[in-house]
């Protein structure tokens, strides 16, 4: 599908999840406007935004290039990166972090990986950890 | 101290402030605040280095600096950006201060005319300046303000304090914060984008040229500096405002002011000198009503104000009356600041401009890390470092589709004050819309703004198509 289509539909969606929401949550009357007064408003003015994308978009044949493996494999790795930071600790996951971004970004040798991670690693926890007093979790290793 | 907060995103003066209240205990009062003050104001400074550099937004109000900026940055002019936003800054510092001097009652007196009706037109109008700082789409433009205001309602209703577009999620009472939204939108998803294509081999694809604005940047910076600086100092006196809300007004208006709007965002220096002036005026103009009225205007000055309080002074009218060591302390320590604030930064623009010629390999790492970082020392929460990655796909998805960040930034910015003006005026008025009419500064930014939204549609058939050819 076409990217005029696709993100029209979506916005689409997400006035109606709007509109939705702000029924739930009352819309009040216009003496005491409720909490879901402006959110309706918003949610109806993208709505109509959103079906005119989707009517600009209708018909376009224009396709897109596909996801380019290494964004796929960096956004993983920031998501893996914030679901592990705590049980890991800052040190470990940033370190594996950094290392796996470095790689995506031109493979290196294994050693110079490790020591620019290393290294990288060390001089952020220097700088915001000790420095500026920013308190980083230790992880299940109390580093 | 201020001038590295600003450097560094998501720490912002607010938090820093807050960090530094225990260390006024054992210090004199004038010194205390000064100290406080310097960070305020200083911040503003560091915040557009990583803007122009790396497309981070080092605080909500360097967001709009990213626009020309960066793209000033990659063209080899580095220099000219950051050294204009230094002196463009230093100037509006300085004419700032010189109005908080003498002006200072007169002008809380005139804040103090806004009511709700003003507050919401204004914001209104505000708003409306979506049409002027986007490049692109104007239905994309106005799809990115409407998710901006709707992000911007996620949390405790501020009037009811009832929790609404949460899903039962604890984590999403507080709302979005504005600096997660801007680092991931900005610097994330510019990263994300750039790991999609060949990666380059610097950020620059050219050579730097010229460390400091050359006479041609002057004579382009001259006004945008002045207008920036009237305007920044009169919108930082009104409260909820904020800097961030003064640089799109500032960005928005030498737009229309140009001869080349098409231009915008592709590099104009005028897209940096503009807003970085507003930006610095405004911090000047946040001190107006603290110092002569005891209102806070925004989160700094809101601590600062506590700062007070733990001293034992009365903010109000008669501050300035009882205690005019304090007053002329804090106007003296600006005039200080402000000059140290541009020595200090113009020797380091030949070291920062140097970091472009780092390896792009290398140097996209360090910005994936520092966003990291950033959105973590904000509340020292591991789950805003996942909402930071996530706004950073969100981000890299709107790139994509080519949808615009800045008019989202806008309307988060703009929605608090958008509803909590309007509802409060609704209740006075008894329901009744004419309100908003019948007072004349209200029906004045109304006027405003649906000039605003209603001329582009005739320079947009000329400017945009043009701009959007010229970038197929």
């Amino acid at each position: 599908m076409m990217r005029e289509l696709k993100s029209g539909f979506f916005f689409f969606a997400l006035s109606l999840l709007v509109i939705w929401e702000s029924l739930r949550v009352e819309l009040g009357t216009s003496r005491e406007p409720g909490s879901g007064f402006l959110p309706f408003c918003v949610g109806l003015v993208l709505c109509a935004l959103s079906v005119v994308l989707v009517y600009r978009g209708w018909g376009v044949r224009k396709s897109q290039k596909p996801h380019s493996r290494r964004v796929i494999l960096a956004l993983a790795s920031l998501f893996v990166y914030s679901l592990v930071l705590d049980t890991l600790g800052f040190v470990m996951a940033t370190f594996f972090l950094v290392g796996i971004l470095f790689h995506l970004g031109q493979p290196r040798q294994w050693w110079l990986l490790i020591g620019m991670s290393a290294v990288v690693t060390f001089l952020a926890y220097l700088v915001f950890g000790i420095l500026l007093h920013v308190y980083f979790p230790r992880g299940f290793l109390g580093i | 101290m201020g001038t590295l907060v600003g450097i560094l995103p998501g720490l912002g003066p607010s938090a820093t402030i807050s960090l530094l209240l225990p260390m006024i205990f054992n210090t004199p009062a004038v010194s205390s605040i000064i100290m406080l003050a310097g960070i305020c104001y200083g911040a503003q400074y560091g915040g557009s280095t990583t803007s122009i550099l790396l497309n981070i937004p080092g605080e909500a109000s360097s967001v709009i600096t990213c626009l020309d900026g960066h793209q000033m940055a990659k063209q080899g002019r580095a220099g000219p950006a950051l050294g204009i936003a230094a002196f463009g800054s230093f100037i509006a510092g300085t004419m700032g201060i010189v109005g908080l001097m003498l002006f200072a009652p007169t002008l809380a007196k005139f804040a103090l005319r806004f009511g709700p009706p003003e507050f919401f037109s204004l914001a209104l109008m505000s708003l409306t300046l979506v049409t002027y700082v986007s490049r692109g789409s104007l239905i994309q433009s106005l799809i990115m303000a409407c998710v901006g205001l709707i992000m911007s309602m996620v949390g405790m209703d501020p009037i009811t304090s009832r929790p609404r577009f949460t899903f039962g999620l604890s984590s999403l009472l507080d709302g979005f914060e504005l600096v997660y939204v801007a680092m991931g939108f900005f610097g994330l998803s510019e990263v994300l984008s750039s790991l999609g294509q060949a990666l380059k081999q610097e950020i620059i694809d050219s050579k730097i040229k010229n460390l400091l604005p050359t006479r041609q940047d002057w004579k382009d910076s001259a006004k945008p500096i002045a207008r920036g600086t009237v305007l920044g100092f009169f919108m930082g006196i009104l409260p909820g405002f904020g800097q961030a809300i003064t640089t799109f007004v500032s960005y928005a208006i030498e737009k229309k002011f140009s001869k080349h709007p098409e231009q915008f965002g592709t590099g104009r220096i005028e897209g940096v000198a503009g807003p970085e002036a507003a930006n610095n005026a405004a911090s000047s103009g946040t001190f107006i009503p603290l110092l002569s009225l005891g209102i806070p205007v925004n989160p700094s000055t809101a601590i600062l104000m506590g700062a007070l309080l733990i001293l034992g002074l009365q903010p109000g009218p008669l501050l300035i009356t009882n205690r005019p060591d304090l007053f002329w302390g804090v106007v003296a320590s600006m005039y200080i600041g402000n000059v140290m604030l541009v020595m200090l930064n113009l020797p380091l623009i030949g070291l920062w401009v140097q970091m472009l010629k780092v390896p792009y390999s290398l140097l996209y790492v360090l910005i994936v890390l520092l966003c990291q970082i950033g959105a973590y020392s904000v509340n020292n929460d591991v789950n805003d470092v996942l909402l930071i990655n996530i706004f950073g796909l969100a981000g890299y998805l709107m790139k994509r589709y080519e949808f615009e960040g800045a008019p989202l930034i806008l309307g988060l910015v703009l929605g608090p004050m958008l509803e909590s003006s309007l509802r409060r005026a609704l209740m006075m008025s008894d329901g009744s819309p004419m309100i908003f009419i019948t007072r004349p500064l209200s029906a004045s930014f109304l006027i405003v703004a649906v000039f605003f939204l209603i001329s582009p549609l005739f320079t947009r058939g000329r400017i945009g198509k043009r701009a959007v050819e010229a970038g197929d």
